[in-house]
This record gives C-alpha cells, sequence and structure tokens, in this order.
C-alpha cells in the first residue's frame, strides 16, 4: 500500500528514455484547440486463471466488470466454453477464458468459437486444443497493430487425454504451461502458483547445503486440491485489488466433458 | 510478517539502478535494540534514513534509559518522515517487533511521508509489492503453529484419528502435504472440549491435551512463521525482475532474535 | 544588535558564586510553602497467597498540597490555582514567584509536545519532562538579557513501566528476600519495608524538585518555599515507607496544619494527586485503550472531607 504514493521512481516499474520525449500536440503549445482523440480500448479489470492437472484442466475467473473505479455488472463471464455443435456449447471441448477489453474478449470468443465451428464442418471432427491454440495465435497477430486488447488463455485436454493450459500475450504470442494467472490480480496470483502448482522455492529438507538441496519432486496435483487452490488464489486476489471479486466462475475439463460451477467471492 | 508470539520480517538483497544489478548482497533491515526496520527505496536514503534512525534511538535510549518500544518507534518514523513532508525520503519503511510489556507482535508500514499502515497481519513494500501482497494474502493465517514432526509416534492413535476428523471438518488446516514432513496448521481458536464430538477419541483427545498442554506450547510458531515468511518472500522476488539476490529473514521471539540467510535464485 | 552587547546577567563572583541564582532562591524561600508526598506500594509479597496478583500500581500515588493565600478578603479564591496539570499524568506546583510559574507551566505543556508528543507519539516519562523543564530554567542562567526563574517546583508524575508483570513479580521477590530491614508479621510472613517504586522501566510514582539554576532531584517527600525546612523535618518524621495515597494526603494536611498562616479550608488549601486513572475526567466512554488522567486537583468539596478527618 505504501508503495502506491512512494513518488519513488524505482519502485513505479522500469521507465525508459523515450517515455520522456515531449508529447503534446505541436499546436497546442500555440493555444490552439486540439481535436480530441477517441481512445479504443478500456481496461475492465478482473482476473483469470488456468491449472493443468494429470487428466484435466481448470479454467476460473472472477465475473466483476469494472472500469476505473465503477463496477458495471457483478456477473460477468470471462470463461467460455468454445467450439460446441449447438449454442448451448454443451458437448464443447475447449475453453478460453478472456481478460482485458470486454468487447475486445467477446469479439475475440466468437471469433474463435466460428473457428472451431468452421473446423468441424470442413473436417467432421472437432478440432484438437493444439490446433485451436495456433489459430488463436494466428487470429491474435491478424491484428498486430490494431489488437485485441486481451490476455487470453486457453485450455482443454491434448491429444494423450492430458490438461493443457496455452496462455496469450494481446499479439499471439503463445506458450503451454501448467498454470497461469491473467489479468488485473495475475501479479498476485502468479507467485502462488508458482510456488503451489510448480513447487518452486520447495525442497526436500536435509537433502544438501546451499544450491545442491533437491528440489521437490513436481507432480501434477489431484483436481480437488486444485479447486482449493483456485479458490485461495481468488480469495487473496479479492482482499488485495479492487477489480476483483464478486463472483469466481469455474470450468473444469475433463474426458467427461467440461463442467461450470459457479462460487461467491466477496462483494466489496 | 504476525505469528503466534513472534513476528518476521525479511527482505531481498538486490541492489539495482533500474535494470542493472548493481549489488547483491545490499541488506534492507535494521536492528536498533528489540526493533527491526525494514528501508526499501532509493538506496543512498535507506542508508541515511537507517543512520537517522540509529542516531535517534542512540539517543532515546541514552536519554531515557531503556530500549525504545515498536509502536513508539513507528510513531519516531512517522513523524521524521513528515518533517520532510515537501522533500521525502524516498523510502517505504516496515517496523516489526514484540511488545515490551505485553510480549503482542507489532507490525506496521509507512508511506513515505510517514502515513502509519497498522496491520495485524503483514506487511510488504518494495518492487514486488503486488506479487507480496499475492503470496502473503494466501500463505498467512493467524497464529500459525505448525506441528513439525512425525505424527504417528507423537500422538496415540485414537488421537491421531481425533485430529483427522477436526482436519476435515475445518478446526485443523491441512497445510499443503508434503512427501517427507506433514504440515498441520491449528487455528489458535482450536476447541478442545467442543462437546459436538462425542466420539470415544474426542474424550482421549481432550484428556490428551489436558494432561500434555506444554506440548502446544513447543509447537513451533517461529519456525512455521519462517516457513510463511520466506516462502511469500522467494516466490514474489522471483516474478519480479528487480527483485531477488537471496534474501536475510529476522525472526524475533521474546528474548531472542534469529536471522537467517536465505540462498534463493541467483538472476 | 542589541543582543551582542546583552551579556547574561547571571554571571559569576569572583568566589565561583552565581548570585543571580542564590537571589533567585531567596525569593523561593521567601515563597508560600508547598509541599509532595510520595506513596509506595503497600502490599508486601504474601507468598502463601500465589493467586493474590502483587500489583504495583494499584495502591500508588503522589500528593501535592500548598496553601492558597489571599491578600485580601474580597479576593475570590476560586479563581487562582497553584497546582497546575502538565500532561495527563504530570502535574506541578511550585514555591516563589507566581507569574514565573505560570511561564514555565506553559513552557512545560509545550516542551512535552514538542519534545515528545509530536515525535512519539505519547506523553514523556516524568523524568524526561523534569529535565526538559530544568533545561528551560538553566537557559535563564546563561542567556542574554534574561534573569533565573524565582521558582522552585515539584513535579509529581506517574509512569508507565515496561517490564512485564511476571518480570515486576520476579524483581519484587528478588527485593524481598534480599532486604535486610523487613520485619515479620504475625503469620511469619516477610513484611517487606522498602520496595523501590519507579525508575523508568519499573514506572509507577515520580516526584522531583527543580531548582532555579536548573538542578533537580528526585524525593520520597519533600517540601519548598517558607518553611521547607520545618516541614521537611516534620515530613521526616511523619513519613514511612508503603503510605497509601489517603495516608499521603492526611500527612500532607498535618504538615501544612504546622506551618499555615490562615484557615484550613477547601477554598485556602490545594490538593494535587496522581493517582489511578480518573476515568469521569476522560470526557468520553467506551474508546479502546483510552485512559484517563492520573493526575487531577482534588476538589474543595474533597479536601474539606479530608479536612474534617484530621
Amino acid at each position: 500500500m505504501s508503495a502506491l504514493f512512494s513518488q519513488n521512481p524505482l519502485m513505479n516499474g522500469p521507465n525508459y528514455s523515450f517515455s520522456d520525449t515531449p508529447v503534446s500536440h505541436p499546436n497546442e503549445a500555440h493555444g490552439e484547440l486540439r481535436e480530441h482523440r477517441f481512445n479504443p480500448y478500456t481496461d475492465n479489470g478482473g482476473s483469470t486463471l488456468a491449472i493443468a492437472g494429470a487428466d484435466f484442466a481448470i479454467v476460473a475467473g472472477d465475473t466483476r466488470l469494472t472500469s476505473g473505479y465503477s463496477i458495471h455488472t457483478r456477473y460477468s463471464p470471462k470463461v467460455f466454453k468454445i467450439g460446441g455443435t449447438t449454442a448451448d456449447q454443451k458437448d464443447a471441448t475447449i475453453v478460453l477464458s478472456v481478460v482485458g477489453f470486454a468487447a475486445d474478449g467477446t469479439a475475440l470468443r466468437e471469433r474463435l468459437d466460428a473457428a472451431c465451428k468452421m473446423y468441424r464442418y470442413r473436417h467432421g471432427k472437432p478440432m484438437s486444443v493444439n490446433a485451436a491454440a495456433k489459430r488463436l495465435s494466428t487470429m491474435l497477430y491478424q491484428k498486430r497493430f490494431f489488437p485485441y486488447y486481451v490476455y487470453a488463455i486457453l485450455a482443454g485436454l491434448d491429444e494423450e487425454g492430458k490438461g493443457a493450459v496455452y496462455s496469450y500475450d494481446p499479439v499471439g504470442s503463445y506458450e503451454r504451461e501448467m498454470c497461469r494467472a491473467g489479468g488485473a490480480a495475475a501479479s498476485l496470483i502468479m507467485p502462488f502458483l508458482d510456488n503451489q502448482v510448480n513447487f518452486k522455492n520447495q525442497h526436500i529438507p536435509g537433502s544438501g547445503e546451499g544450491h545442491a538441496i533437491q528440489e521437490r519432486e513436481k507432480k501434477p496435483l489431484l483436481r480437488e486440491q486444485v479447486e482449493i487452490l483456485v479458490k485461495d488464489a481468488f480469495d487473496g486476489a479479492v482482499e488485495r485489488h479492487i477489480e476483483v471479486g464478486d463472483g469466481l466462475q469455474m470450468m473444469v475439463i475433463t474426458s467427461q466433458g467440461v463442467e461450470e460451477h459457479y462460487l461467491p467471492l466477496k462483494k466489496d | 510478517m504476525v505469528g503466534k508470539d513472534c513476528v518476521a520480517i525479511a527482505c531481498d538483497l538486490r541492489l539495482g539502478l533500474q535494470a542493472l544489478t548493481v549489488s547483491n548482497n545490499f541488506p534492507k533491515i535494521f536492528q536498533y535494540g528489540d526493533v527491526l526496520l525494514g528501508l526499501t527505496g532509493l538506496a543512498t536514503d535507506v542508508a541515511t534514513v537507517s543512520d537517522l534512525f540509529r542516531y535517534k534511538v542512540n539517543m532515546y535510549r541514552l536519554r531515557e534509559e531503556r530500549n525504545i518500544a515498536p509502536s513508539t518507534f513507528a510513531n519516531l518514523v512517522s513523524s521524521s518522515l513528515y518533517e520532510r513532508r515537501f522533500g521525502p525520503y524516498f523510502v517505504s519503511p516496515v517496523v516489526a517487533g514484540l511488545d515490551q510489556k505485553t510480549g503482542k507482535p507489532f507490525i506496521c508500514g509507512f508511506d513515505s511521508i510517514g502515513c502509519i499502515d497498522f496491520a495485524k497481519d503483514f506487511i510488504v513494500s518494495g518492487t514486488a509489492t503486488e506479487q507480496l501482497f499475492g503470496m502473503c494474502e494466501s500463505l498467512w493465517e493467524p497464529d500459525m503453529v505448525r506441528l513439525d514432526l512425525d505424527f504417528r509416534t507423537l500422538f496415540p492413535p485414537g488421537i491421531f484419528f481425533y485430529m483427522m476428523i477436526l482436519l476435515k471438518n475445518g478446526q485443523l488446516n491441512h497445510d499443503v502435504e508434503c512427501s517427507t514432513i506433514m504440515h498441520i496448521i491449528c487455528t489458535s481458536d482450536l476447541n478442545f472440549t467442543n462437546a459436538s464430538y462425542q466420539s470415544t477419541f474426542a474424550t482421549g483427545f481432550d484428556e490428551f491435551f489436558a494432561n500434555n498442554l506444554n506440548l502446544l506450547d513447543d509447537l513451533q510458531c517461529p519456525e512455521d512463521l519462517f516457513e510463511t515468511i520466506s516462502q511469500a518472500l522467494l516466490n514474489a522476488v522471483d516474478r519480479d525482475a528487480l527483485s531477488g539476490w537471496g534474501a536475510h529473514v529476522y525472526i524475533i521471539e521474546k528474548d531472542k532474535v534469529t536471522k537467517r540467510l536465505l540462498k534463493g535464485r541467483q538472476d | 544588535m542589541a543582543d551582542r552587547y546583552s551579556f547574561s546577567l547571571t554571571t559569576f563572583s569572583p568566589s565561583g558564586k552565581l548570585v543571580q541564582i542564590e537571589y533567585a532562591l531567596n525569593a523561593v524561600n521567601q515563597g508560600v510553602t508547598a509541599l509532595g508526598i510520595k506513596g509506595k506500594p503497600t502490599k508486601p509479597l504474601a507468598q502463601a497467597d500465589a493467586h493474590a496478583n502483587f500489583l504495583p500500581t494499584a495502591t500508588n500515588g503522589i500528593v501535592l498540597a500548598t496553601e492558597k493565600k489571599a491578600s485580601s478578603p474580597l479576593q475570590d479564591p476560586t479563581s487562582l490555582s497553584k497546582i497546575s496539570l502538565v500532561t495527563p499524568n504530570i502535574g506541578m506546583v511550585y514555591a516563589g514567584m507566581g507569574p514565573d510559574y505560570r511561564v514555565l507551566v506553559d513552557k512545560a505543556r509545550k516542551v512535552s509536545h514538542t519534545n515528545y508528543k509530536r515525535i512519539y507519539n505519547e506523553y514523556p516519562p516524568t523524568r524526561i519532562l523534569v529535565q526538559d523543564v530544568a533545561r528551560v530554567m538553566q537557559d535563564a542562567t546563561q542567556s542574554g538579557g534574561v534573569r533565573p526563574y524565582g521558582v522552585s517546583l515539584l513535579i509529581a508524575g506517574w509512569d508507565e513501566g515496561v517490564l512485564s508483570d511476571e518480570e515486576l513479580e520476579k524483581l519484587q521477590a528478588g527485593e524481598t528476600s534480599s532486604d535486610d530491614d523487613e520485619d515479620e508479621d504475625e503469620d511469619g510472613n516477610k513484611k517487606k519495608a522498602s520496595g523501590k517504586t519507579g525508575g523508568i522501566l519499573r514506572g509507577g510514582p515520580m516526584l522531583y524538585q527543580v531548582d532555579p539554576s536548573g538542578s533537580y532531584f528526585p524525593w520520597k517527600a519533600t517540601a519548598i518555599g517558607k518553611s521547607a525546612t520545618s516541614a521537611k523535618t516534620f515530613l521526616e518524621k511523619r513519613y514511612t515507607e508503603g503510605l497509601e495515597l489517603e495516608d499521603a494526603v492526611h500527612i500532607a494536611l498535618l504538615t501544612l496544619k504546622e506551618h499555615i498562616e490562615g484557615e484550613m479550608s477547601g477554598d485556602t488549601i490545594e490538593i494535587g494527586i496522581v493517582g489511578p486513572p480518573a476515568h469521569h475526567l476522560l470526557g468520553m466512554e467506551g474508546v479502546e485503550g483510552a485512559q484517563g488522567p492520573r493526575f487531577r486537583k482534588l476538589t474543595p468539596h474533597e479536601i474539606e472531607d479530608y479536612l474534617t478527618n484530621l
């Protein structure tokens, strides 16, 4: 909290020399009126999170939608089923979560859904997560110079039936990971996931001195454990981030299909 | 960070000029008698402010013939920073200590002009503030007590079983499962005489604890606090490019301060 | 410019005396007598009764007393006040020049804030305040263009100790066993004759005298002013260790009675006490941690009550 008003350049993140270059319109200096610039983007806040297990994947997001200090709605989902045969997506196997600018998120979700459906019509089979992941990347990169302002996470089961989580930046750079947090509270949640999912900084006691100490063996978590982790991660984020809260929407992807859960979060 | 009858304060060791690492052994915690002060921010101010408080606390001790209390020190920090209201030191301090009279944990943080943030759980400060908030908020719990032991040898089988019941009922919280150690975290309001458990084990349990009250005293509260604050700090700084390079951790108990050095990632 | 040539009035005499200070003391010694008596913890640790928790501060207190002299029957005594509150736990009384005293009260109240409350957000311990006031008085003996204050002060206060209850008890027990001048009561329990109170670590009541020179002395009981010498002789006779506050008030009145010029009444006697927190003076209720002032002046009515029992 104290760092918010620190006035300390070192504490306010990296700065670059070009951020100091004059940005004002040349005419402004001469007292002429300047045309108002339309800003096509808004940050709608919120946070998402995905964790891959051995034979499942869980994607979760809060349901608050904000702009600035206002809460627009307390129930606006950020996690969507993608590529089902019907409108209710009941046979979908892939889940997409989008956080950032909600309008772009909706647009992106519809485009990816359409792309998955087209794939199904043309190939007569559902798209694999691997393929959908690549398709989403190209979709984002196509708008390289007017990007969808979203941090997307795609999840499903890969061809071997293992949980797969793909995370993206707004211009389509992507990576398959065991877990990822996105959005407003990503910086709060991510180190927690490193610690609890990838067992970072956990060692076997007495197994060595200094850097020779052995790391704790990595193994995928059980579904129950992951569900608790997701709730704990969001409870923490809600406590310390004003843009996160209201409700927790959780999609669990297993070989049986996609289950959706809704849990309440603090509404303050 | 506050534990049961103890407090901890920790810092990383990096000194950097934005992305350029200048030193990897720059501690940010300073001890003044029984009180510890953590300082993040502009390094020159960290040095100046730490020396300033060294001077002020020494003067206090000479004048008053006693050590400064944590809460008194906190107010001294606040008033000293506010003196520079319009030309502040670029630091955000953190104070930790135990109250001299009652032994109660005391922690607080400040902004650069001395506004105090009294907290009963934890205070974070520096470039990894957000990451630390996330870590602390999810790892910290009140009155952390760890039964870090081989349960089955310590407790009679009935007691062990009853503890499992309590666990399931949320009266004991199960920490992250670990292959070699079993961590159990007791919450302080644990009610051993809860009548709702009328099993035979329950009576045995109450009796067991009535006869072994010292067992609860010996629970390693400082150890669990150490583990919690260390994990919180290490994992937070690993997600911050501007922090890291190992850590110092101080655990303050009554009549004892333990300092530990953590290696951590060196990048 | 003027201050360059204005030397201190307090200049050493060839014999090494500062005669201005001695003159100031003369002014004090003509002043109305004021006295202070420190009460002590009465409770010796009865070893048999382990549960009777020794409360080191419960019965502690100090009384400050002086005579309020009206030079004319037309004067309204209610508007005159010679005992003043400095901080909620510290008060003082004087002998000597009234106007100088009021300046010192103002300065004492001021330095208690500037030198302490505004820095540490708590009021100064008695000794710290006494030192600050003593510095003000010393400054007047060494600065240009000023004269020493013509008053001696008695400053009474109560300090919050820093030792925990167990540590206090341990300390108390240690003293009991090592005391030489302890006598035994009928149960054979050791009765502690002299347990130190006060000390900045232990807390408790503190009584100091400050002189025009800036020197200060801690006292168990003392008097200043016109009949200081005889009053002190009287106090030496009457004072015992472990006085209850009530007894201290009683002795204070007896001492005054010996030396008073006019009649004794609630209007002509002024008494200030340092005792248990006076919650009724706090002015609010239900605020956690809020404590009433320990220093308060007795009302004329309360004084009358003590006088009738004299």
